[in-house]
């Protein structure tokens, strides 16, 4: 029920919070091929590149796999019956037939959706057999599995009939997916659902095929045995046994902690895709925890690019400041907010004038340049990014604008001279409830290089914070459970799960959303007093917590697109202007660098990591 | 300074050789012993200065007008966020977030002299009581002492710091009631928790060969108890290795704090510390392009951890010789 993470070494953030959401960047292609003569995109060659830590949230099993460079790479192995072409931008984000042949309607007032699979889709070696609607429903079987679940299963329980992520066993059929024959997948839901769609694109709804996958009962257990339905398959997987459980042994090309080869599926039949180009012979990724290393051999050429990873500002700066360099900086949106939350149910952040009022006091401008600068990617002045908004509401809709960005302390005093906590209405909070305020914040840069900003906003209106900084994971869950009653936190960030805004929606701002620990609705928006006993916290007296459940409801069940993106504009604007949960700072771009032996970039908007299938390379090595 | 010492040093006799000789008091013989060694002379010297640069750190941030927090956007760079270096206004340069190293290294000093004296003064205190109470008592106490301290020794330090330090960061208070918070007072805690072990042993150790002796035996036999024992006649004779062991963990105890705050379970980021500062400057090759951010905070590390040094070896020279020979 997260945003899909991205790792980054600099950042890391890996571990049990599921909506740990490493950060990082992304956008338009803006190296380009300036001036100099770049060779010709041609097939061939091998992708060489390196990361300091796979750190995958389910060792690579797709079922329960969360993250962003693992998506990037199922993209080249598991195919989906609907996906997008991986490319860069909102050509990146727009919805594709893949197994399927093309994107239906739905009926029955779109609660049954009907999908036909091209007949030529064959499983790599040792498999050798056709795609069936079978493996689509196996994989909705296993998704439904409690042990095996997906953290995104939330898009699939309680939506499609029969699903509830409760069965005991993935042999259990789930009653609301019919595979009547095996070109033929039909789907009932409970509900309407205008994005069920994008949810068919998630990588856990990939083929799998039963007779490989029913041997791992376990979570994470499938990734070392992946039969590949893409254009790539790991390498070794022709060599795999499947007759007895037993006789399975991990393919050889994948050791979580030493490298992961890819090699082109022989049985792959590029006339049954218009998504994937599949230039590169082989990919390559070898685990070299020296990020230092990783980043010199991208410059001699040993290496291609680096996998995950972000390039320390100390070298985007020589990169970008020399004009021979510059063409290999490339930088891409990473549809991903990063914010400082905070909670309505502590004070003085029960008083929505007080939430104002940090809105406008923030300097975002000083934290984007503790960031990493106007590299790290542009000023957030609202909750969702442009992209999953279908650029209907971007960066000029600023409802706490001020100069420079700079935050602007005249106007947050008039707000704050509104709230109660501010008694004597000189602008300043003088209420006890205003100072010795704990604010969770991460170890790491670039936030605690944030850290001294965000304090010296929030002094100006006589908000006093005691910063605590932990480890990304710790300061995650810490901020997820409920009981802890952190007033304010500066270390979270939300990427999309798929182009559609309700991913953004539903799982940060509904009551539904409120858990006890692994809650991602941190500024608790829509608590009430039910919730609130039952959760054993205590509610301010007076307290008038906004609910907007009914709002988001009404757009998910929209079907038009058009109607769709607007009505969750207006959940964006009502959040920013009447609930205020938070102080959105940065929509962060992916930066990659990349030797000239990459004769063609191309960035992947669905995971915003780099594209596996659409890179092309001018070495001339092989995988054997 | 050193001179008229070295004086007094070379030509004893002729001041006092027209009086009749006279014993020299220990403190005499001390301070004597002492001054001889220059290193040692220098080291206390940068101490003083360091106290007092610690001490007058906010007059420096007045007279500059601002003070280690203030942030100066003109001291970095707009597109990569880059910090500018040393300049007439800004003598340092500015660290990674803009703001001035050189207000920072002075309130650094603060932060390293705290956790050196404080923390090591509750390790003393902690393991000097222990240790007597164990090396005195012996049998059963002295088990149950000496074991905890072995297993104090065994426990994975930076786990149990990080652990802690996650622990008490959830609420306001901290924990235990407030008494340790994330930052300084943790950092202390923490650092004391861990060195007081080696302090008793010390103790202990000299306890086990003094309680046999004659005096004791005298005091004993006059019916003193326990506790007057302890701290009327052993501990006077206890002073000489306790001063020269703690000055010698402190600096280990300087470079401990910075290592924590290196690690990020240290002080916060708005308390100015050199271990912290290292830490920024060594991550993401930020060294690369801003020498002065390892260099500065560096040099103060290193400057107050050999005076250190320096002092505990011209204490333990100057007060048992007969250690040394």
């Amino acid at each position: 029920m997260m945003g899909k993470r991205r790792q980054r070494l600099r950042l890391v953030g890996l571990a049990l919070a599921v909506a740990m959401v490493a950060a990082a960047c992304g956008g338009g292609d803006e190296g380009g091929d300036g001036g100099q003569q770049a060779p010709a995109a041609q097939k061939g060659g091998v992708l060489r590149t390196a990361t300091t830590d796979f750190g995958f949230t389910n060792g690579f099993d797709v079922t329960g796999e969360y993250l962003g460079s693992a998506f990037t790479l199922y993209g080249a192995l598991v195919r989906t019956l609907v996906g997008y072409k991986h490319v860069a931008g909102a050509a990146g984000n727009e919805l594709v037939p893949d197994l399927a042949t093309e994107i239906p309607q739905p009926t029955d007032n779109g609660l049954t959706y009907t999908f036909k699979l091209k007949p030529n889709v064959k499983y790599a070696p040792p498999l050798d057999r056709a795609v069936t609607s079978k493996d689509i429903a196996y994989a909705f079987q296993r998704i439904n599995t409690q042990p095996l679940a997906a953290q995104y299963g939330v898009y699939y329980f309680g939506v499609i009939k029969g699903m509830d992520g409760k069965a005991k066993s993935a042999a259990t059929k789930v009653s609301g997916i019919e595979t009547p024959d095996d070109q033929t997948i039909i789907f009932r839901l409970e509900k309407a659902t205008g994005d069920f769609g994008f949810r068919l694109a998630m990588p856990a709804t990939g083929a799998i095929p039963e007779e490989v996958a029913n041997c791992h009962k376990k979570a994470g257990d499938y990734g070392r045995f992946l039969i590949s339905s893409g254009p790539y398959m790991i390498q070794g997987s022709d060599q795999l046994k499947f007759d007895t459980c037993d006789a399975q042994k991990p393919i050889s090309g994948f050791d979580p902690s030493k490298k992961l080869y890819l090699v082109r599926n022989p049985n792959y039949d590029q006339a049954t895709d218009n998504s994937r180009t599949n230039y590169v012979d082989g990919i390559k990724i070898d685990v070299n925890t020296n990020l230092d290393d990783i980043f010199q051999k991208v410059e001699t050429g040993a290496l291609d690019t680096s996998f995950t990873d972000d390039a320390p500002p100390t070298l985007l700066q020589r990169y970008s400041t020399d004009a021979t360099l510059k063409n290999q900086v490339h930088q891409n949106d990473g549809d991903r907010t990063w914010y400082i939350t905070m909670n309505w149910a502590t004070p003085p952040f029960d008083d929505l004038n007080v939430r104002k009022a940090v809105n406008q006091v923030m300097d975002k401008q000083g934290m984007l340049q503790a960031w990493g600068g106007t590299v790290a990617g542009e000023i957030a002045t609202h909750i969702m990014p442009p992209a999953v908004l279908n650029e209907q509401l971007k960066a000029d809709y600023n409802p706490y604008a001020s100069e420079g960005n700079r935050g602007d302390e005249a106007k947050a005093k008039e707000l704050m001279k509104q709230s109660k906590y501010d008694t004597n209405k000189d602008g300043v909070c003088d209420g006890a409830a205003c100072s010795n305020l704990v604010m969770i914040n991460r170890n790491v840069a670039p936030w605690t290089a944030m850290e001294p900003v965000v304090v010296a906003s929030l002094e100006k209106i006589g908000i006093k914070v005691k910063a605590r900084e932990l480890a990304s994971s710790a300061a995650y869950t810490t901020i997820q459970t409920v009981k802890n009653q952190i007033p304010i936190a500066l270390n979270a960030g939300w990427g999309k799960d798929y182009p559609d805004a309700y991913s953004f929606a539903a799982p940060l701002f509904t009551k539904e959303a409120i858990i006890p620990t692994g809650n991602t609705n941190y500024a608790l928006v829509g608590l009430d007093q039910a919730k609130a006993s039952e959760l054993g916290i205590k509610l301010p007296s007076g307290a008038q917590i906004p609910n907007v459940d009914a709002d988001i409801n009404a757009c998910q069940e929209k079907t038009d697109v058009k109607e769709r993106v607007t009505c969750f504009v207006d959940v964006d604007k009502k959040l920013m202007e009447q609930v205020v949960p938070w102080v959105p700072y940065l929509w962060n771009k992916v930066v990659v660098i990349t030797n000239p032996s990459v004769t063609k970039y191309e960035f992947d908007q669905f995971s915003t990591e780099m594209s596996i299938t659409e890179i092309a390379v001018s070495n001339k090595e092989t995988l054997s | 300074m050193s001179q008229p010492v070295l004086e007094e040093q070379f030509e004893p006799a002729a001041p006092e050789s027209a009086e009749v000789a006279r014993a020299r008091s220990s403190w005499e013989l001390f301070r004597v012993r002492f001054m001889q060694d220059k290193a040692a002379v220098a080291g206390a010297i940068t101490i003083v200065i360091l106290v007092l640069l610690a001490v007058v750190a906010p007059l420096f941030s007045r007279l500059l007008g601002h003070g280690p927090n203030e942030l100066f956007d003109k001291m970095r760079d707009p597109v990569f966020g880059l910090p500018k270096g040393p300049n007439g206004e800004f003598w340092f340069g500015a660290d990674g977030v803009g703001r001035d190293l050189f207000v920072r290294v002075l309130y650094g000093a603060r932060t390293s002299l705290t956790v050196a004296f404080v923390a090591t003064g509750l390790a003393t205190v902690v393991g000097v009581t222990l240790g007597m109470i164990a090396g005195y008592r012996g049998g059963v106490t002295d088990t149950i002492i000496s074991r905890a301290s072995d297993i104090v020794l065994a426990m994975p330090i930076l786990l149990f710091a990080i652990g802690i330090a996650t622990v008490c960061s959830v609420t306001a208070e901290g924990c235990l009631g407030g008494l340790l918070q994330p930052g300084l007072s943790l950092v202390i805690g923490i650092i004391a928790i861990f060195t007081w072990p080696n302090m008793a042993r010390l103790v202990r150790g000299q306890v086990l060969s003094l309680r046999e002796r004659e005096f004791i035996e005298a005091a004993r036999s006059l019916g003193a108890r326990g506790g007057r024992i302890m701290f009327r006649e052993l501990l006077p004779n206890l002073v000489a290795p306790i001063v020269v062991y703690a000055t010698l963990i402190i600096p280990n105890n300087i470079i401990f704090e910075a290592a924590l705050s290196f690690l990020g379970v240290g002080v916060p980021q708005t308390t100015p510390s050199w271990g912290r500062m290292l830490a920024e400057v060594a991550s993401g090759q930020l060294f690369t392009v801003a020498w002065w951010m390892m260099l500065f905070p560096g040099i103060f590390l290193l400057l107050t951890t050999l005076s250190f040094n320096l002092v505990g070896d011209g204490l333990r020279d100057a007060l048992g010789p007969s250690e040394r020979s």
